[in-house]
C-alpha cells in the first residue's frame, strides 16, 4: 500500500506541482492569476495523445508540437484575456476575462475532440524497478522543467529580466526591459510547462477534456501553499498535496479524500496565510510633508514606520 | 336561375366546412421528434434518428398510414434542457404535432414531461428515470424502455442468481446519477440479503483506482457493481483489476460495454469478464444468432443503416417509436391526442423490435423487465452483444 501510495502520489504531486509553477510564471510578469494554467495543462494531453495515436507521429516531433501549440495559447491568452484589464488590476477583472478564456479551451476542446477520454500511449514503455512509466514520467517531467527553470532564471539574460520584471516592473521599465514582450514571453513558457504536465501526466490522467477544471483546482493549492510567486514552494506544496490526496484515498476513499485535501488546505492558510514559503506582502503608501518636515501618515504612524520620502513600502 | 352574390357567399362557405375533415383525414401525421444529435450525449440519438428515419420511410413506402404520410419533425436539443423545452413548445403551439417521440436523455426530460403533460400531448421516451412515468400525474407519458429500477433488478439478479456472488460492492461516481444510482443498488442488494461489502462514489478523473480496488478486495467482493456513465473511470478500474491479478466480474451500467473502453484498456483481456446491461431482442445467443424477429430487421437495415458505430437496440427502439405512433393513428383511425393516448393504454405484448410493449392506464412503463439482460460487455457486432453467460 505504501508503495503505491508513493508511486501515485509523487506522480500527481508532481503534476500538480508543474501546474503550480505555470499559475507562477503567468502570475510573475503580469500580477495575473490566469485560470487557463488548468487548461494548459488538460491541452497537453489532448495534443500529445492527437499528434501520438491520431497522427502517428514520432514522439519527440510529438513533444515539439504540443510544445509549441500550448506556448501559442499561452500567448494568446495573454493578448486577449490578461493585457486588456492590466490597467485595472485592482478590480481584479483577470478572474473574469481568464476564466472565460478557460471556458472557451475547455468547451472548444469538447467539441474538437469529443467529451469521452481518449487514451495516451506509452511513450518509453520502461519500468525503472517496479515503477511504471506514467507514475516515473511526471516525476522526472517536474525535474527536468525545476532545473530548466532555475538554470533560466540565473544563468541567462532572458531569465534574469523576467526576475527583474516580477520583482519591480516599474523599475525594469524604467531600465528599458521590454515588459510586454517579456510578458508574452513569459505566458509562452507558462504554456510550455502546462502542456509538459498533461503531456508527462497522459497515461494517468488520459486524453480528457473535463481535467482543466481538475487541474485548475488541485494546481492552485501548491501556490497557495507554497506561497504566490514561489516555485519551489509550488513543488513542495504539489508533491506535498500528491502523497496527501492519495495517502486519503487510501484511508477515507472516494469524495471524502477530497474534504479531507481542502480541510487541510484551509487549516494550512488559517495558519500562514501567506502560504508555508511566500513572503510577507508589500504595499505602496503615500507621505505627506508639514511644515514640522516629514511627517508620516496616520497608516505610518500606526505602524510606527520609520520616515521616508516621497513614498515606500511597508510590511502590511 | 340567378346567383347572387349572397348565394355564392353561403356555397363557398358550405363548401368549406364541409371539405375541411376532408383535408384533416389528407394532412400528413406529424411526429415531433426532440434528438441531441449534436452535443456530449448524441450518440443515442443518432442511432435512436436512424431508426426514426428507416420507419417512416418504410410507412410511406408502403402508402402511408390510411393514406397519410408520416412526417418527421426534427429539433435538435444538443441535450441542453432549455432547448428542449423552447423546442417542445414550438411542437405544440406552432408546429402542431401529434405526438412527440423523446427527448431522449433524462435530464432534458425532466424539463420536458410537465410542459407535455400541460398540452396532453401524447409521447414516448426512452429515458430511465423512475420518476418521469407517472400515469396519474402525466397520464401522456409513456416510456418505451427500461427504467432504472429495471436495469437495478436485472443487475442484481445477475449477481445474486448467476454469478451466485453474495459479497459485493456498489460503486458509483460522484455525478447525482451515479450517487442515486449507487444508493438505490445498495438498498436493493441489502432487500435481498445480499451483503455489500464496499459501498463507494469515485470522482471519474481520479487518476488512480488502487485504493477503492484494494478495498474492495479487502473486503471480499465477489462482484463489483458499477453506476457510471464515465468511461474512463471504468477503463482505469479494469485496469487495476488486472495490475491486481484479480479476476472479480464487473457487472452494471451499460457504458461497461462501451466502444470507448477498448482504446482505453492497457490489454483487450482487461474486459473480459465484465457483464454489461442489454437486452434479449438485440442480443447474440451462444450461437451467434439474434432472435428471428430481430435478424429479420437486421436483413432489411443492411445497406441502409449503418449498425457498425451504434447500437442495434436505439436503432430498433426508434423503429418502434414511429410505428407506435402510426399503429395508433391507424387503430383509432384518428390523430386526437386522447385518441393515440387511449389505443397506447390498450396495448398487450405489442409485438415491437426492441421489445414487447404493454401499457395500461395505471402503467406507462411497457418494457419487459424479463428482457433485460446482461450482455458481455467486450462482444460488440453490428451493435449487438452476446448474452452473458448463464443465460439459457
Amino acid at each position: 500500500m505504501l508503495a503505491s501510495i508513493l508511486a501515485s502520489g509523487l506522480a500527481v504531486g508532481a503534476i500538480y506541482a508543474m501546474i503550480g509553477i505555470t499559475y507562477n510564471t503567468m502570475f510573475a510578469t503580469s500580477r495575473v492569476m490566469s485560470f487557463t494554467a488548468g487548461q494548459l495543462g488538460m491541452l497537453g494531453g489532448v495534443l500529445g495523445s492527437l499528434f501520438l495515436l491520431r497522427l502517428g507521429l514520432h514522439p519527440v516531433l510529438a513533444l515539439g508540437l504540443m510544445v509549441l501549440g500550448c506556448a501559442a495559447i499561452g500567448v494568446v491568452t495573454e493578448i486577449v484575456a490578461v493585457r486588456p484589464v492590466l490597467k485595472s488590476l485592482d478590480q481584479h477583472l483577470y478572474v473574469l476575462t481568464t476564466l472565460a478564456m478557460a471556458l472557451l479551451i475547455q468547451q472548444f476542446t469538447a467539441i474538437q475532440w469529443g467529451t469521452e477520454p481518449q487514451p495516451f500511449p506509452r511513450l518509453l514503455d520502461l519500468t525503472i524497478g517496479g515503477w511504471e512509466e506514467k507514475y516515473w514520467l511526471p516525476v522526472a517531467t517536474c525535474a527536468v522543467t525545476i532545473l530548466g527553470l532555475e538554470y533560466l532564471y540565473r544563468r541567462t539574460l532572458v531569465g534574469r529580466a523576467f526576475v527583474a520584471i516580477s520583482e519591480d516592473n516599474f523599475a525594469a521599465r524604467a531600465l528599458g526591459l521590454p515588459e510586454r514582450n517579456l510578458r508574452i514571453a513569459s505566458y509562452a513558457l507558462a504554456g510550455a510547462v502546462g502542456g509538459l504536465a498533461g503531456f508527462s501526466g497522459g497515461q494517468l490522467l488520459l486524453a480528457f477534456f473535463a481535467n482543466g477544471p481538475l487541474l485548475n483546482f488541485y494546481g492552485f493549492i501548491p501556490v497557495a501553499l507554497g506561497g504566490l510567486g514561489n516555485n519551489r514552494g509550488a513543488v513542495i506544496g504539489g508533491i506535498a498535496l500528491g502523497l496527501f490526496q492519495q495517502a486519503a484515498n487510501f484511508w477515507v476513499g472516494g469524495i471524502f479524500s477530497s474534504v479531507a485535501v481542502f480541510t487541510l488546505f484551509i487549516i494550512v492558510l488559517l495558519a500562514a496565510p501567506q502560504g508555508l514559503f511566500g513572503a510577507t506582502a508589500s504595499r505602496r503608501v503615500w507621505w505627506r510633508r508639514s511644515s514640522e518636515g516629514c511627517c508620516p501618515s496616520w497608516r505610518c504612524l500606526a505602524l510606527a514606520s520609520p520616515c521616508r520620502s516621497p513614498a515606500t513600502s511597508i510590511t502590511g | 336561375m340567378t346567383i347572387t352574390r349572397r348565394d355564392l357567399a353561403l356555397s363557398s362557405f358550405a363548401a368549406t366546412a364541409l371539405a375541411t375533415p376532408a383535408l384533416a383525414q389528407a394532412e400528413p401525421i406529424r411526429i415531433g421528434w426532440l434528438a441531441a444529435m449534436t452535443g456530449p450525449s448524441s450518440a443515442p440519438a443518432v442511432g435512436f434518428n436512424r431508426g426514426v428515419l428507416f420507419a417512416a420511410e418504410a410507412i410511406n413506402a408502403a402508402g402511408g398510414v390510411r393514406g397519410r404520410r408520416v412526417e418527421i419533425l426534427t429539433r435538435d436539443t444538443q441535450g441542453d434542457p432549455t432547448k428542449a423545452v423552447n423546442a417542445t413548445q414550438e411542437m405544440i403551439s406552432q408546429l402542431r404535432v401529434h405526438a412527440i417521440w423523446g427527448p431522449t436523455n433524462s435530464g432534458e426530460s425532466l424539463a420536458t414531461t410537465a410542459i407535455m403533460a400541460r398540452a396532453g400531448m401524447p409521447n414516448i421516451h426512452p429515458c430511465v428515470v423512475d420518476s418521469l412515468i407517472d400515469a396519474r400525474r402525466y397520464p401522456n407519458a409513456f416510456r418505451i424502455a427500461p427504467s432504472n429500477t429495471q436495469w437495478d433488478d436485472a443487475v442484481r439478479g445477475y449477481c445474486l442468481n448467476r454469478v451466485n456472488a453474495r459479497k459485493v460492492a456498489v460503486i458509483g461516481d460522484t455525478t447525482g446519477y451515479g450517487v442515486s444510482a449507487t444508493n438505490a443498488s445498495v438498498a436493493a442488494f441489502q432487500r435481498d440479503g445480499a451483503e455489500v461489502v464496499y459501498k463507494a462514489n469515485i470522482d471519474a478523473t481520479q487518476p488512480d483506482m488502487t485504493p477503492d480496488m484494494l478495498r474492495a478486495r479487502a473486503a471480499g467482493a465477489q462482484a463489483i457493481v458499477i453506476w457510471s456513465v464515465s468511461t474512463g473511470m471504468i477503463a482505469r478500474m479494469l485496469n487495476t483489476r488486472a495490475a491486481q491479478n484479480w479476476d472479480v466480474p464487473f457487472v452494471g451500467h451499460p457504458s461497461l460495454s462501451s466502444g470507448e473502453i477498448a482504446g482505453l484498456i492497457e490489454r483487450p483481456a482487461n474486459w473480459e469478464k465484465v457483464y454489461a446491461i442489454g437486452y434479449r431482442s438485440c442480443s447474440y445467443d451462444a450461437a451467434g444468432n439474434l432472435p428471428p424477429r430481430t435478424a429479420d430487421l437486421v436483413s432489411r437495415l443492411r445497406g441502409k443503416v449503418d449498425l457498425r458505430d451504434t447500437l442495434l437496440w436505439w436503432v430498433a427502439c426508434g423503429i418502434d417509436a414511429v410505428n407506435l405512433v402510426a399503429k395508433a393513428v391507424e387503430a383509432s383511425n384518428s390523430t386526437a391526442k386522447e385518441a393515440i393516448i387511449a389505443h397506447w393504454n390498450s396495448l398487450n405484448a405489442y409485438p415491437g423490435y426492441f421489445g414487447e410493449y404493454t401499457y395500461s392506464a395505471t402503467n406507462h412503463d411497457g418494457y419487459p423487465v424479463a428482457d433485460v439482460v446482461m450482455s458481455a460487455a467486450n462482444s460488440a457486432r453490428d451493435g449487438a452483444f452476446t448474452l452473458a453467460p448463464g443465460y439459457g
